[in-house]
């Protein structure tokens, strides 16, 4: 263990640790631009310089590792004066366009300046000027503005595993280039922008909207995935003007998806934003009282067999806990939140969660996928799958067509003769998974989601056992999900009860008349094509295929407008924060169900959000646990008999239009024409059309 | 027919006319009064004063007088109406009331009775009911404490005023205002009554409630007092009692102390419509130099607290009054000069 | 020998009648009232009046929508959104001064980094309605339309003190 001195402190810090980690360690701040903790050393803006005892010269601190015995001054004047001397030269051809850069208040080469820098510059020679990149639609360039400090670049070849960015030229020349003109083929592309120190790379959907002291910051959750995204919400006024990611280790790290990121300027489109009846065939505006009268009169004079209920893909644990209870009391058995049918098994709940969690990828050695392409499905899982393999020792293979993944993936098949021949031992990639320490297995939902997909769980639940992946200390079996109510829905048995039909069912008893009321909690991705002379009812935030089909619509509370918890794919529970309120006449959704109950006369026990949380936690005690695992118990799921060999569906299609929210964003549609829905496959780039 | 014409309604329409005589100048000089304030005001402080309308702002009297009358009358509903209304109409007739006995020249006068001082005394002491009334009627604390404060105010310095007007009494050895005027051939009483004069004078101020003791209107504490509840032509009806009193004290002072319509010396140039002209120009002349220092007065000088006032009244003044007319009643037994018809 | 001369003066009315004298004096003094809407007294050039908005003298507005000086106004009078012109530029959409709440302390002109938010020399700009004195961007750029050769001026002269 090295001994080091850092201003005047001595500390003892692990063998190989850089000067700058020491120093940080030790409290002291260094500044810096192109040091990044979880990118690769490059150790090109100089800021970071320090003086260090019998060194000539002042050390770059973020690429000189630590030696016993050395003494570290961060406050000398040699260091000082060093720091100085970089930040004139970083700012001889940094433009002094602060005013309309959007970077400016939350720009490191601002408050650096300010702290570190010098207070004039000698430089009277013209600037450097370099033509703007088009990086797409989602990534304003000013490259004027940039620094070299390569972060950008490091993070699209190592975290997002496209290799699209570059330098080139040298010194004065060199410029940050996709060599090609072309959009970021990445679903990550946009962290580049909260990476970049300097206001070079920019959000171009928020460009000059807003100046972060503005801003009101919600911490909230995302539910644009499965994955669960810690994110902050920027609100100004009513509005939502854009979602950052916020660190959390175990989930996102400090990255965020595209999607997640850019989605929320379909906040503001296509809203629901006050109640409606259908009268001839036309949605005309009523007040909510009339239309919860209308639907609870409806409720009183149907059956409950014949009342049923799907929950959406968008849809809050509390809102589907208040809506069970309903319906529930009145006698209604139909509920399911499987809008896609997938046949996964409420009963265990080691069927159908990430066991693994997240942050456990990165103790596995070996991986199978199974009917999942988690690049489109859970970015971040698979920027998980990423940092595995960059760290060596990692083995993918995959079952399911063509997938184009940031890491090499051995593909065993389109589909279930694939899976049979594993599950039996004929496979020679069985030897792979056998022989891992700690093997796991991805099962998405295009393999659940089919008539056969209670087999398809039973069979990765055998080749799990088969395989050792699940032990004591490690369990290698794994659901990803897509929809981020998915694991709350399961969690809370919002399924079938007895004698109730699931989603396909319901759908069918709503086109012969078995079902006569349909309950919607916003529900967009099923087909309601054909749901005969049903009495629908919507409640959502947007007008999408649900509202387009309801008798009534009752409007809801988006995401961003609501306290309600959500359950990542891990079965982690997360609080998501209301940033701003609903608009116009919505409610938040649970409120809409408790009015409901009252105007059915069976009063809901709850006044408020607390007492809600607290009978819910009463009944199901996992959602006590905020932001924390629970261990689930292996137990048997799924069912025998060989799995259909038809090959396997991603459930994804189009990356950026999977919900309401995103199919009605502009910026998602400009990205999903662009890319035509795949931002692994080819973009088009600038020069097309 | 005929004594009917000679025996009432011809000395009807001359005492009318006597009437109409007074009356319209004294309007008229209330009204310029009130331009002359502000413009005195104005020019002490090193402004101009009214200047907009007409030239040099000498239509300004005629603009706020039209303003008024065109103004609503806004009567509190809590308000004694009857009263309400009475009050400024009492206080104005009062104020022209008085002026039946003041001499302008030897026989000029609307109505030479042997008392007239005593007239002149009665009638300003009546003054103080057009303000307790309207105090009293409008129903608003801080009009009742204006009522009250003017009231007490009034009748505190009446009493010193009483004993000036005694000396004077004495020194002229009548009640009629024309033979205090003729008394004073040998000397103004402004010279051997000097502290009389100067408390007459400061008395006068007191009793119409002009700065420095404008108390009753305090606006800084009560808003402005007795008159806080009216407007338009009620209000302005108080605002020509105002001024009017002071007018009248004016008169007073030039025929008690400053030899009314005398010259200097008794210099009398002319005889005939001329000499009245001249005795009027005196008289006038003496009126509107008291006026000024009225004005010259509130300029200079803030308000007084209230005890101070108190004070000032009976602990300066009466004594004072009191020493000076037993002197004055002693000089003239032992000197003989008792005036005597 | 002080006390009766103290007693003496009260007595004769001295302090009162030096201040009569004052009063006197000062009545034959030149007023200093300036004739208002006919004669104006000097104005500074850093005279903070009604706002405006410049333009650079190819017809350019200046204002580059940074939000400086929204972000300074004590009072919250200023109202700006943004977004990227046709050109590329960034512009307002909208710039709105709440006069009624402006408290003409200027700030914003100090923050304004391109000098396009200034307060005029003008102060005549009383309004009937509170609706008048809700400016928008139109507005202010047609005061500095108006304005410019004053402001211009007044800005060359105050600039050695700046």
């Amino acid at each position: 263990m090295p001994k080091v001195t850092i201003d005047g402190t001595e500390l003892e810090v692990a063998p190989g640790t850089t000067i700058l980690q020491a120093c940080q360690q030790a409290g002291v701040e260094i500044p810096h631009f192109c040091y990044h903790e979880r990118l690769q050393i490059a150790g090109n803006c100089r800021m970071c310089l320090v003086e260090v005892e019998r060194s000539p010269k002042p050390v770059a601190s973020c690429a000189m590792p630590v030696a016993d015995g050395n003494v570290i001054l961060t406050q000398s004047e040699k260091a000082r004066k060093a720091r100085h001397g970089v930040m004139e030269m970083l700012l001889l051809n940094h433009p002094l366009d602060c005013p309309i850069c959007d970077q400016g208040g939350e720009c490191d080469l601002q408050d650096q300046a300010m702290a570190y820098g010098f207070d004039r510059g000698r430089f009277d020679e013209g600037k450097r000027a370099v033509r703007d990149k088009d990086f797409g639609p989602l990534v304003a360039t000013s490259m004027n503005r940039c620094i070299h400090c390569t972060r950008c670049i490091r993070f699209l070849n190592e975290i997002a595993g496209v290799e699209e960015l570059g330098a080139t030229g040298r010194g004065e020349a060199m410029e940050i280039t996709t060599y090609v003109e072309r959009a970021l083929g990445s679903e990550l592309s946009a962290n580049i922008v909260d990476l970049c120190p300097v206001g070079a790379l920019t959000s171009k959907p928020y460009a000059f909207v807003a100046r972060p002291w503005e801003l009101r910051k919600t911490e909230s959750v995302d539910v644009l995935d499965a994955v669960g995204s810690n994110i902050r919400i920027d609100a100004r006024g009513d509005q939502v003007l854009r979602v950052l990611p916020r660190l959390n280790e175990d989930v996102n790290e400090e990255w965020l998806s595209d999607k997640s990121r850019f989605a929320v300027d379909g906040l503001v489109h296509r809203r629901l934003d006050r109640p409606y009846i259908r009268r001839g065939g036309r949605l005309v505006e009523v007040e909510w009282s009339e239309a919860l009268d209308l639907v609870a009169d409806r409720m009183k004079a149907t059956p409950p067999e014949r009342i049923a209920a799907i929950a959406g893909d968008l849809c809050d644990a509390e809102t589907m806990f208040a809506a069970k209870e309903l319906l529930q009391g009145l006698g209604a058995q139909s509920l399911d939140c499987r809008q896609d049918g997938a046949r996964l098994d409420s009963a265990c709940r080691a069927g159908y969660l990430f066991n693994t969690t997240i942050a456990g990828i990165e103790r596995a050695d070996a991986c199978l996928l199974i009917g999942t392409n988690p690049r489109r499905e859970a970015a971040l899982v698979n920027a998980r799958l990423r940092k595995r393999y960059l760290m060596g020792g990692f083995r993918v293979a995959a079952i399911g067509p063509e997938l184009n993944l940031t890491y090499p993936a051995e593909m065993l098949g389109d589909g279930g003769d694939a899976l049979n021949a594993l599950v039996e031992g004929n496979h020679p990639c069985g030897e792979i998974l056998r022989n891992a320490k700690a093997p796991m297995l991805i099962l998405g939902q295009g393999a659940l989601r089919r008539p056969d997909g209670d087999r398809v769980l039973g069979a990765a639940r055998a080749l799990a056992e088969a395989c050792g992946m699940i032990r004591d200390d490690w369990n290698g079996f794994n659901v990803l999900h897509v929809a981020a109510a998915r694991v709350g829905g399961l969690e809370l048995g919002f399924v079938p009860g007895p004698g109730g039909s699931g989603t396909a069912a319901i759908l069918a008893g709503c086109k012969s008349g078995a079902t006569e009321l349909l309950y919607l909690l916003g529900a967009d991705e099923c087909d309601l094509g054909n749901t005969g002379g049903a009495f629908v009812i919507y409640q959502g935030h947007h007008g999408d295929r649900g509202a387009a089909r309801a008798d009534v619509i009752l409007p809801g509370a988006a995401y961003t407008e609501k306290d309600a918890s959500w359950v990542n794919t891990e079965g982690r529970v997360q609080p998501g924060r209301r940033a701003t309120f609903p608009p116009g006449e919505a409610r938040e959704d649970w409120t809409i169900l408790r009015a409901l109950s009252g105007a059915l006369g069976r009063t809901l026990p709850y006044d408020s959000l607390p007492e809600l949380r607290a009978r819910m936690r009463a009944a199901h005690p996992g959602f006590a646990h905020i932001d924390a695992i629970v261990p689930a118990a292996w137990g048997p799921f799924g069912a025998a008999g060989p799995v259909d060999p038809a090959p396997f569906t991603y459930p994804v299609d189009d990356y950026y239009r999977t919900d309401p929210i995103s199919r009605a964003s502009p910026t998602m549609a400009k990205c999903s024409q662009l890319f035509g829905g795949h931002p692994d496959a080819a973009p088009r780039t600038g020069t097309h059309g | 027919m005929a004594e009917f014409w000679h025996g009432y309604l011809l000395p009807l329409l001359i005492t009318i006319g006597e009437i109409l005589c007074v009356v319209v100048p004294l309007l008229v000089a209330i009204a310029y009064y009130t331009y002359a304030e502000r413009k005195v005001l104005a020019y002490s402080q090193l402004r101009k004063g009214p200047n907009v309308v007409g030239p040099l702002g000498l239509l300004q009297p005629i603009a706020d007088a039209i303003k008024m009358l065109f103004k609503e009358t806004i009567v509190p509903s809590s308000a004694n109406r009857v009263l309400f209304i009475a009050a400024p109409i009492v206080s104005t007739a009062l104020a022209l009331v008085a002026w039946a006995v003041i001499p302008f020249d030897t026989g000029v006068v609307i109505s030479n009775i042997n008392v007239g001082i005593l007239y002149l005394f009665a009638i300003s002491s009546l003054g103080v009911y057009g303000i307790i009334i309207a105090g009293w009627a409008s129903n608003s604390r801080y009009a009742f404490l204006g009522a009250l404060r003017s009231a007490a105010q009034m009748v505190s310095y009446e009493v010193s005023i009483g004993f000036v007007l005694v000396t004077v009494l004495l020194c002229a050895g009548s009640l009629n205002l024309t033979d205090i005027v003729m008394a004073q051939r040998t000397v103004w009483f402004f010279i051997p009554l000097f502290p009389m004069f100067v408390v007459f004078f400061i008395s006068g101020l007191a009793e119409t409630n002009r700065a420095p003791f404008d108390l009753p209107e305090g606006e800084s504490e009560i808003v402005a007092g007795f008159h806080v509840e009216y407007s338009a032509m009620t209000w302005l009806l108080f605002f020509m009692a105002e001024y009017g009193n002071m007018i009248l004290v004016s008169a007073m002072t030039t025929i008690l102390f400053l030899g009314g319509w005398l010259a200097p010396f008794n210099i009398e140039p002319f005889s005939g419509f001329l000499g009245h002209v001249w005795a009027l120009l005196w008289l006038l002349g003496k009126i509107l130099f008291v006026m000024f220092c009225i004005l010259w007065v509130r300029a200079t000088f803030p308000r007084f607290r209230y005890d101070q006032l108190m004070r000032l009244g009976w602990k300066v003044f009466l004594p004072l009054s009191l020493f000076w007319l037993v002197l004055t009643a002693g000089v003239l037994v032992a000197t003989g000069w008792v005036p005597s018809h | 020998m002080n006390a009766l001369s103290r007693r003496a003066r009260s007595l004769l009315l001295w302090e009162l009648l030096a201040g009569m004298a004052l009063t006197l004096r000062y009545m034959f003094r030149r007023p200093v009232t300036v004739n208002y809407p006919y004669e104006k007294g000097p104005l500074s050039p850093r005279f903070r009046g009604e706002h405006a908005l410049r333009r650079y003298p190819n017809g350019e507005e200046r204002c580059i929508a940074c939000k400086l000086c929204e972000a300074i106004c004590p009072a919250l009078a200023i109202t700006i959104e943004a977004e990227p012109r046709d050109d590329g530029s960034r512009r307002t959409t909208r710039y709105d001064i709440d006069m009624t709440k402006c408290i003409y302390c200027g700030y914003c002109q100090e923050a304004c980094p391109v000098d396009a938010i200034v307060e005029g020399p003008n102060f005549e700009f009383a309004a009937e309605t509170r609706e008048e004195l809700f400016y928008d961007k139109e507005k202010l750029l047609a005061n500095g339309d108006r304005w410019e050769a004053e402001i211009a001026k007044a800005l060359s002269l105050a600039a050695p003190y700046r």
